[in-house]
């Protein structure tokens, strides 16, 4: 076969096929679909962590002009509830609300005002008293609830050889404690919607991650069959792991829908998703790490103390890098959690990734100071090319590599090993290193391409319910298609987010890329061989497409593709991996400092556009630069509420808190990953930058820091004076 | 939101004559509206003041400059006067908040933002600044982030603002029309007040009073200054702590110091110890630290802001050291 020339093919560095309608106001999100007739819902929040409400006086806002209905658990349609003590949350769980005059935590939606404006709705909202009886035995201390704690009853609990033999064989022990604090997920977008019935048939334009389990949860919500419900989300603006599962607001949009006959939207404020769209829970990792003098590990434990809500149960696999990314024989994973009056926390980029390579990242840092090994050969000896965990093999694994690139590229050999060695003026300079890994899930997907031939050239349409959540899908499936139809990308029309269209898994836990472009290739790919069987030419013969549909005597035809993992999939282990390197400067007298460059090589498979996989990259940075220099949910003690409600006070990193950003990707084609070669790439950044800075700011100042975020106040009272305090 | 109406005077007779017990002036409204929408400031009328004709930098007599105070935060900070006469009071400004915010900013606003403490924010939580008895809720509350001075525990909030502190710093004087149309000077350092038992009240003024102007003082630190802004990110963030330091120096001597410290109280906190301390000295780390010494002595930190101390003594240190060593 010859090649021919694509220059919008995958791997092509173009222009977002979708921006210039972003640019141009265009792309339309959730709340903006001019649906006729449309009223606002506002939900009212509890303003109590626990207990029961026990009057409601709707009677001013029911006099207010315009509303017309205030929904509370009294006069709420029945849904399906939640069995069980704590069942588990998922993607595609069903999310009963205003079910009953229980309150589980603080910021519960208790109700929701239906009213012709939006102005309406929030005042008539404000106007709905609620009394409660206050429960005191509320759960909202994490510190003082430990005795609370129970091992959840998943697998995720792990053990492989023996602990206390290897901590036995080791000539050096790390012990200790890493925390982080409660965060959130923080899209641009607010989560949204706007629900309608026509007919007995519900449509709910929705800011979804997964059109699916969005439909999922509306049907098994309500209990109607699935084919009543469509669901359409054509444009995210950005999720996180927010807008995997269905929240409580879409319900009680479709719900007010029916109950007002009229299309309710609901547009959840910025106070609210901190307590009505999921977030990070607070996470106590305790690691333990044995080694030789050598260098060589012995033993390595990752024990995590979190919390989940009293009603439902969801644990972060914070151990999960403990398990795979380093080789040594004796290796304990634990999990305990906490139920607390709290909504229940749910994946945010790199679930257990991001907050697990804290741990261990900063853990490993400890272990090489204290053997005064360098960090980055100390990593490297314990490199494994099987994944202990699984055992089996990595389908490929370039960790060593971006370590040695990265250091090459950031200059690692200029770093001054002895902290505080390194100064100028009053700042304390430091470099950092960490390393990343993040698992490449991929899954099945199904996608329909529509083939339509105007003279000589074909356009193409790709059809499937995948969400583009900001990271570029579109682009990327339109250079796929371009790629296997041999056509340029302007003639491929990307049509997503539409649960009319062929299922896919969503965007999420970094499946998105590989799945939808290869689902997109398989459609492609079955287009083409139809099209040559009918005609009777060989596979191997290259045709043009519009050749092909002229041979055909058609001029439009549509076909529809599935791929999935492949037997050989499943007998490796496939993650992407990557390395962070960090330059920061920490003012001695005020604690606050600069993160002056990072260096940042990922090996995570092929690169489909430089442009959106860069974008996804630098992204994970900022959001893990977030997580070390400021993020935190602070919960009020004696009341349970966040006190942090806002983008005043919920402080997420500005452009000039991030560094001179260098990132690189290892050319890597990982065909047992799946047939394009693609693996993920969306959480990778993120994973292990707050290790990275940190263990630089203990090149820095000496200091240690293992309780995110670390902030001026918190290096102040470590003592930027003097001392290493390892 | 709450229903209100809007009024536009165009004059400040019809500014104050509309003022009644329930209207709030409305300025470039970025606290004030915010905090309606939280529920907390709820006036029945604004009368926006934006339209008064006191948007102008002149000349005092006094030597100095006088800001109007429908001018906003940026055009103040940008001006070229202010810039190269009052550079502390610059700095301190364009420290805050963002550009877009800044642009809004009046300074009549800006005197009167009220604090950021959170509990006053969440009107399901009790706030004796909020709502007159209701309780402190910072005071066995989550509380890292208030006041290490002057304090009561009634409120212990502090002052947001940091035009404010170099203000102070400077030694301003706010000049404000009174309900019969008389105009009255307000020295800066008496314009906000401790909370003592009336948290709710920030300042002095009395109800409807409207602030046409601040006065600076002939310039003294256009050489010698520096604002030293602590806070967790780059920008968009309040201080933790802040400084601003101005230094008169002749012949190697202190001449005169001017000094105020935000983040500690419910005012921005004149360090009128360490000027005084500071005047007739050498500047000399030595009498910087001393002179820290002298007010972070008296500092009443709680379990959760300790680190205040340590840092505000950094902070008068540091910032008295960029202020000095500042090439003219
Ligand atoms: C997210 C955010 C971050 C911020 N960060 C900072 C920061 O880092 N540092 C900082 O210093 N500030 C910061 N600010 C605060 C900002 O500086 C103030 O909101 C602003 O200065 C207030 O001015 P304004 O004109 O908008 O006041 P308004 O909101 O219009 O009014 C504030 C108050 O003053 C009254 N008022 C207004 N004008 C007059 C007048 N002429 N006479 C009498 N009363 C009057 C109003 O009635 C009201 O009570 C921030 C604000 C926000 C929203
Ligand atoms: S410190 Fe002041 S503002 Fe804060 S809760 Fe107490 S009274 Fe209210």
């Amino acid at each position: 076969m010859t090649k021919s020339i694509n220059t919008s093919g995958v791997g092509s560095a173009i222009n977002r096929v979708e921006g210039h309608l972003k640019v141009m106001g265009k792309a339309k999100y959730a709340s903006e679909f001019p649906i006729e007739n449309k009223v606002y819902g506002q939900g009212i929040n509890s303003t109590i962590a626990k207990g029961e409400i026990v009057s409601i006086d709707t009677s001013e806002a029911e006099k207010l002009e315009g509303v017309l209905k205030v929904i509370t658990y009294k006069n709420a349609e029945k849904l399906k509830t939640l069995e069980g003590v704590r069942p588990e949350i998922a993607t595609d769980t069903i999310a009963p609300v205003l079910q009953s005059n229980k309150v589980h935590y603080f910021g519960q939606y208790v109700g929701l005002v239906v009213a012709e404006t939006f102005e309406q709705a929030q005042y008539a909202a404000s106007l709905v008293k609620f009394e409660y009886k206050k429960d005191p035995s509320a759960v909202i201390d994490f510190e003082k609830s430990r005795s609370k704690a129970y091992t959840p009853d998943n697998d995720s609990n792990y053990s492989r050889g023996n602990m206390d033999q290897g901590l036995a064989e080791a000539d050096m022990v790390v012990e200790q404690t890493y925390n982080t604090p409660i965060e959130h997920h923080h899209p641009m977008e607010l989560h949204a919607v706007i629900a309608s019935w026509d007919n007995g048939k519900v449509t709910a334009y929705a800011s979804q991650q997964i059109i699916e389990d969005a439909k999922i949860a509306i049907s098994g919500t309500f209990q109607i069959p699935k084919k009543d419900v469509r669901v359409i989300s054509p444009f995210v603006g950005g999720g996180f792991g927010s807008k995997l599962n269905l929240d409580r607001h879409v319900i009680m949009a479709v719900m007010a829908s029916k109950m007002v006959d009229r299309p309710v939207q609901v547009t959840v404020t910025r106070t609210q998703m901190f307590t009505n769209t999921n977030m990070r829970q607070q996470n106590e990792q305790k690691m333990r790490v044995g080694a030789k003098k050598d260098g060589i590990l012995t033993a390595l434990s990752h024990e995590t103390l979190s919390h989940t809500s009293t009603t439902q149960e969801f644990q972060e696999p914070c151990g999960m890098v403990s398990k795979m990314l380093y080789n040594v024989a004796n290796n304990e994973v634990t999990y305990k959690l906490i139920p607390m009056n709290m909504q229940t926390p749910f994946a945010m980029r790199a679930p257990g990734e991001a907050t697990g390579s804290f741990a261990l990242e900063s853990a490993m840092d400890e272990m090489a100071w204290k053997l005064k090994m360098d960090p980055i050969e100390f990593r490297i000896k314990n490199d494994t090319q099987t994944d202990l965990h699984e055992e089996r093999p990595f389908s490929s694994r370039l960790l060593v590599e971006c370590l040695r690139i990265g250091a090459e590229k950031f200059g690692w050999k200029d770093r001054k090993p002895e902290p505080r060695t390194n100064k100028k003026g009053n700042w304390l300079i430091g470099y950092g290193v960490s390393a990343a890994s993040r698992n490449s899930p991929y899954q099945k997907t199904h996608s329909k391409v529509i083939l339509e031939l105007d003279e000589d050239k074909v356009f193409a349409t790709i059809q499937m319910d995948a969400t583009d959540i900001g990271t570029g899908s579109y682009t990327i499936i339109a250079q796929t298609a371009s790629e296997y139809l041999k056509i340029p990308v302007e003639q491929v029309n990307v049509e997503l987010g539409d649960s009319d269209f062929p299922i896919t898994p969503g965007s999420g836990g970094s499946w998105g890329a590989a799945s939808f472009c290869n689902g997109a290739r398989a459609a492609c790919e079955n287009a083409i061989k139809t099209l040559k069987n009918n005609r009777n030419i060989a596979q191997d013969e290259e045709v043009a497409v519009s050749e092909l549909l002229k041979k055909n005597q058609l001029t439009k035809f549509e076909a529809e593709g599935m791929a999935e993992p492949s037997a050989e999939f499943e007998k490796y282990s496939v993650f992407s991996f990557g390395a962070n390197f960090s330059e920061v400067w920490v003012d001695k007298d005020t604690g606050m400092y600069r993160i002056k460059r990072m260096v940042n090589v990922a090996s995570a498979g092929k690169i489909l556009n430089p442009k959106t996989a860069y974008g996804q990259i630098i992204g994970g940075l900022t959001m893990g630069v977030g997580m070390v220099l400021a993020e935190q949910t602070r919960v009020e003690p004696n009341f349970g509420n966040f006190i942090t409600r806002s983008f005043a006070d919920y402080h997420v990193p500005v452009n000039l808190d991030l560094a001179n950003i260098d990132v690189i990707f290892l050319p890597e084609e990982d065909k047992i990953a799946n047939k394009m070669g693609i693996k993920g790439i969306g959480e990778l950044g993120i994973t292990s930058v707050a290790a990275s800075v940190s263990n630089a700011i203990f090149n820095a100042t000496g200091k240690r820091m293992r309780d995110l975020p670390i902030t001026p106040e918190k290096l102040i009272e470590a003592g930027l004076e003097e001392g290493v305090t390892a | 939101m709450r229903p209100f109406t809007y009024t536009r005077a165009n004059n400040k007779e019809q500014a104050l004559q509309a003022f009644t017990a329930t209207s709030h002036y409305l300025g470039g409204g970025t606290n004030l509206v915010d905090l309606m929408k939280e529920d907390v400031e709820r006036p029945d009328q604004l009368i926006d003041v934006n339209n008064l004709d006191y948007k102008k930098i002149t000349s005092n007599d006094k030597g100095g400059l006088t800001l109007g105070a429908m001018l906003s935060n940026s055009e103040t900070a940008n001006n070229k006067e202010v810039r190269t006469n009052y550079p502390l009071l610059s700095m301190a400004m364009l420290s805050a908040a963002t550009a877009q915010i800044r642009n809004m900013a009046s300074n009549g606003g800006n005197l009167l933002q009220r604090t950021r403490c959170p509990y006053f924010f969440e009107v399901s939580m009790p706030c004796n600044k909020r709502d007159p008895g209701s309780g402190c809720g910072a005071l066995n509350g989550m509380n890292a982030l208030h006041a290490i001075f002057g304090y009561s525990d009634s409120c212990i909030a502090t002052n947001p603002s940091d035009m404010c502190v170099a203000l102070a710093a400077i030694g301003a004087t706010v000049e404000v029309q009174q309900a019969d149309g008389t105009s009255r000077m307000i020295e800066f350092t008496d314009f906000h007040r401790l909370p003592g038992d009336r948290p709710e009240k920030d300042t002095t003024l009395s109800q409807g009073e409207l602030i046409t102007a601040i006065h600076l003082p002939k310039a003294e630190f256009s050489d010698h200054y520096y604002y030293l802004k602590i806070r967790e990110r780059s920008s968009y963030a309040f201080a933790l702590i802040s400084v601003a330091a101005g230094l008169q120096v002749e012949s190697g001597v202190i001449n005169k110091a001017g000094l105020a410290m935000g983040g500690v109280a419910h005012v921005p906190w004149k360090l009128t110890k360490a000027e005084e301390f500071l005047a007739g000295k050498k500047p000399t780390t030595e009498n910087f630290e001393a002179a820290a010494e002298l007010e972070m002595k008296d500092a009443k930190p709680f379990e959760a802001n300790k680190w205040k101390v340590d840092m505000g003594k950094n902070a008068i240190v540091r910032a008295l050291t960029q202020a000095f060593e500042r090439e003219v």
